[in-house]
């Protein structure tokens, strides 16, 4: 007689001791999930416009503030990072998982480093890196000024 | 320097405490850890700290093993939280005080370390790992240069240990995923320019459970022990089956030798 031993969906969120991309995949996850329940939440917010204007003006000055004074542009600034983080690792993962910019098959040598995981896989995760720090750079400095750099 | 690297060998060195995953089948028990201290000497694996706790502390431990150098792919197990071989794992390496011991996840567990690995074979047997001909038996030699063997030799290292399926996260809740493994060694086939059986392979390849589940976390990867890398077998199977479904993958016909006259007695 056998156990289950499965690891479940708990194991998405254990990239210890695993390599980069294993980090990257579950902050993938992680901001998947946080924009599919943003989005329901974004449906439900907007859906109040229907009731008129005084309930609509109420509810986004609630929003601004809704734990304190301007609570809410540090939640969308959250939201921001959240969607810009998923956003561009989709696009590198649409270039790696399609076999571009990936390694030819190799010889694999002692310390068996797996290759796929590197170089130009790294350049692309280096590039997400540099561009999400701009993007929201620009994006966070716009919710709390309102200006575009 | 030979008196240095001999240094503190065969001498105890320090002592670790292993804390091993027990279940056993027969005591209707859940599982539970159970700690032994182990007297560690340079050069002493994980399987040898677990063979000295059948011997001398508790004979009721178990754990798969075979040809404790690396080879057979039996001893994998979960070693500090990542998927490593017990024989290939030095003890003085880890450098921890406590060494947790699980048995790979994502398999049923027979007994303590022991999974029970009838899924691996079975997903592996699903991919056809063997070479696919029309005709019935072959007349001549066939050809491979050792470029063309260098397209897929790197897959044929695996050792079926199962340890990429137990780090993948997709398998952990995917009951029906191929796994990397088997969609590696698919990938190693139809790669291989003596092989037919591209179509014949397909429905298991491009499934619902099939290459298409793969996320690229790269754990698999990450604890192959042979470097087998079969998450890029994955991806550049993916982009083989991409391009298929705009320029149908004609496989390279391998050419033949000279045809032998008869090749009945020869075996
Ligand atoms: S691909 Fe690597 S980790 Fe997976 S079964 Fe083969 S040798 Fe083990
Ligand atoms: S005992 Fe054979 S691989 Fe470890």
């Amino acid at each position: 007689m056998t156990i289950e031993n499965k690891k479940g969906w708990i194991s998405w969120f254990n990239p210890f001791r695993y390599g980069t991309d294993r980090w990257m995949y579950s902050l993938h996850r992680l901001t998947g999930i946080i924009l599919g329940f943003y989005l329901i939440a974004h449906v439900w917010e907007t859906s109040h416009i229907l009731d008129g204007p005084i309930t609509w003006n109420s509810l986004m000055v609630f929003l601004d503030y809704p734990f304190g004074p301007h609570f809410g542009p540090f939640i969308l600034s959250g939201v921001l990072l959240v969607a810009v983080y998923h956003a561009l690792n989709g696009i590198r993962l649409t270039i790696v998982e399609n076999g571009l910019m990936l390694p030819k098959p190799y010889r694999p040598e002692f310390p068996y480093r797996p290759k796929s995981l590197k170089g130009l896989n790294n350049v692309l995760k280096i590039l997400l890196g540099v561009l999400m720090i701009i993007i929201s750079a620009i994006g966070i400095y716009f919710i709390f000024t309102g200006v575009i750099l | 320097m030979q008196e240095i690297a001999l240094k503190g060998f065969g001498e105890v060195l320090k002592t670790v405490t292993f804390r091993v995953r027990r279940y056993d089948p027969e005591k209707r028990e859940l599982a539970k850890y159970m700690e032994y201290k182990v007297p560690v000497q340079m050069g002493m694996t994980v399987l040898d700290g677990i063979l000295y706790i059948k011997e001398h502390l508790d004979h009721s431990v178990s754990a798969r093993y075979s040809c404790r150098m690396g080879i057979c792919g039996s001893c994998g197990m979960i070693i500090n939280g990542k998927e490593q071989l017990a024989c290939q794992t030095q003890i003085l390496e880890l450098n921890k005080d406590l060494i947790k011991v699980d048995p790979m996840g994502n398999y049923p567990i027979v007994k303590d370390l022991v999974p029970d690995l009838s899924k691996l074979f079975r997903n592996h047997g699903s991919v056809k790992p063997y070479i696919i001909r029309e005709e019935e038996e072959p007349k001549s030699e066939f050809i491979q240069t050792p470029e063309q063997r260098e397209e897929y030799a790197m897959f044929t290292d695996c050792i079926l240990c199962g340890m990429c399926l137990s780090a993948c996260p997709t398998n952990a809740t995917d009951e029906l995923y191929l796994g990397p493994q088997s969609l590696a060694q698919g990938y190693r086939y139809i790669t291989d320019n003596r092989d037919m059986g591209f179509n014949e392979r397909l429905n298991v390849l491009d499934s619902k459970h099939g290459v298409w589940r793969c996320h690229f976390s790269g754990a698999c990867s990450e604890v192959c022990p042979k470097g087998v890398d079969p998450a890029l077998g994955v991806q550049l199977l993916r982009q083989l089956l991409t391009s298929n479904s705009f320029v149908k993958y004609k496989q390279k016909e391998a050419t033949k030798g000279p045809e032998r006259k008869s090749v009945s007695g020869v075996s």
